[in-house]
């Protein structure tokens, strides 16, 4: 280590010689090269992170330079991730930055996050961002997170417990994505520059402060942040619930992240757990396609009879839910009326399936 | 009671901060209840409540000057 290139911080007090080291033993993963990425990435390689994994399956746009600052107008095109590394190797000769330029999906996510001790999420997407929450839970990393919208920003950091509060993670926050097109990304609602360059910033200096333990980090906090106004406001998380988190790689590899890993399929089955969840939004409708004469009878104050025999008059007529689970004896009927809706509604629905349906799920249909 | 209500995001395009005056609100679902039926936007929305500066994940009794915080996720970078 060139003690001289560090000098500046070293010699801060407070800080010193061994959170300098704490910085060069760190493998720190920023997953998104872009608004957030690149001055986080910038900030992380200057003061002497040992190891730094970048990810981003995208390339260069001329619509990113406002925000990206790794990039240059010649860069257009090219892979973000290549630019990005080749930047940041030449201002800091001493690091190792590795390059990964892939999407993260379900089956690849768990493998690379596991050879990284920080992850930070500077992603532009919910699944995305609950994909990484769900793996950083399960393989316990700690994962700084900062996000914007409009003039504002989020920055907190989950998954790391402090001694007063076990580790929280998103879930305790949003404990399921919004619906499409509910939230706006900047692609669709625009961004200034240097919004996102700020908070990205910040989230460098909360993974710096997290690994040489210095200060207070936002550890089960989330700190809002307001660019107009200038105003940071920040409130405590504790644990919440209501809210799934795989606990296995099993477990993980069945969640829906909605990624494009996931094919082509519309509708998606469920579980009875994910059932009972969406019992609770009050825009589900629970419908029955079973014929009026098939047992159990199952409460119809919860679901709506639509026997298949009927379903096609019944799909003629509005109705105003959002989400429909279809329910029926085995799971094979509800899908066929699945498949019957999805063509009908497109993405104006969300359609779900009960899988296995009543037989599998028995206990749950038949508790008192 | 006196409520201050500190608004973030996408709903501050709806809500304004500002202080109200509320009666017969005892606790977060209330109030909760007492938000949608103002705002009923607010009911196809993913957003999450902070009294006084705690995320609230459970029902919980609202005193006289309170804060109240409404919060939904942000995902742009």
């Amino acid at each position: 280590m060139s003690a001289e290139r560090y000098n500046r911080q070293i010699i801060l007090k407070g800080f010193g010689e061994e959170a300098q080291q704490q910085l060069l033993r760190a493998k720190i993963l920023v997953i998104g090269a872009g608004g957030l990425g690149c001055p986080a990435l910038q900030y992380l390689a200057a003061a002497g992170i040992g190891h730094i994994g970048i990810v981003d399956d995208d390339t260069i746009s001329l619509s990113n330079l406002h925000r990206q600052i790794l990039f240059s107008t010649a860069d257009i095109g090219k892979l973000k991730v290549e630019i990005a590394a080749k930047r940041l190797q030449e201002m800091n000769t001493q690091i190792g930055i590795i390059r990964h330029p892939i999407r993260l999906q379900k089956n690849n996510i768990l493998d690379i996050l596991s050879r990284y001790d920080y992850i930070l999420d500077g992603t532009d997407n919910f699944e995305s961002r609950y994909l990484i929450n769900d793996a950083c839970a399960l393989l316990n990393k700690p994962l700084i997170f900062a996000a914007v919208s409009g003039f504002e920003g989020q920055l907190a950091i989950f998954n790391a417990p402090d001694h007063l509060t076990p580790s929280t993670n998103y879930r305790d926050l949003f404990p399921i994505p919004p619906d499409k097109g509910e939230i706006a990304n900047c692609a669709e609602n625009g961004v200034l520059g240097v919004l996102p360059g700020i908070l990205g910033t910040m989230a460098a200096a909360e993974t710096i402060k997290l690994i040489a333990k210095i200060g207070q980090p936002l550890t089960n906090k989330i700190l809002s942040y307001n660019l107009l106004t200038q105003e940071q406001y920040t409130i405590e998380i504790s644990h919440g619930g209501g809210y799934t988190l795989p606990k296995t790689v099993d477990e993980f590899l069945n969640m829906d992240y909605q990624d494009t890993s996931e094919g082509p399929q519309g509708y998606k089955e469920i579980d009875a757990s994910e059932l009972i969840k969406l019992q609770q939004l009050e825009s589900t409708i629970l419908i029955d396609v079973r014929e009026r004469h098939e047992v159990p009878i199952l409460d119809k104050q919860i679901f709506t009879q639509v026997p298949m025999s009927e379903f096609g008059a019944f799909m003629s007529k509005e109705f105003y839910q959002k989400h429909v689970v279809l329910v029926c004896q085995h799971g094979i009927r509800s899908v066929a009326a699945a498949e019957a809706m999805q063509e009908k509604y497109g993405d104006a629905k969300k359609i779900y399936s009960l899988k296995g349906g009543i037989v599998k799920w028995r206990d749950h249909f038949l508790k008192p | 009671m006196k409520i201050e209500l500190i608004i973030f995001g996408k709903i501050a395009e709806f809500i304004n901060n500002q202080n109200i005056e509320v009666d017969g609100i005892a606790d977060t679902d209330a109030f909760k209840q007492y938000l949608e039926n103002q705002f009923p936007a607010l009911k196809n929305m993913k957003y999450k409540l902070a009294l006084n500066k705690n995320i609230i994940q459970e029902n919980t009794e609202i005193t006289n000057h309170a804060t109240i915080a409404i919060m939904p996720p942000f995902s742009g970078g």
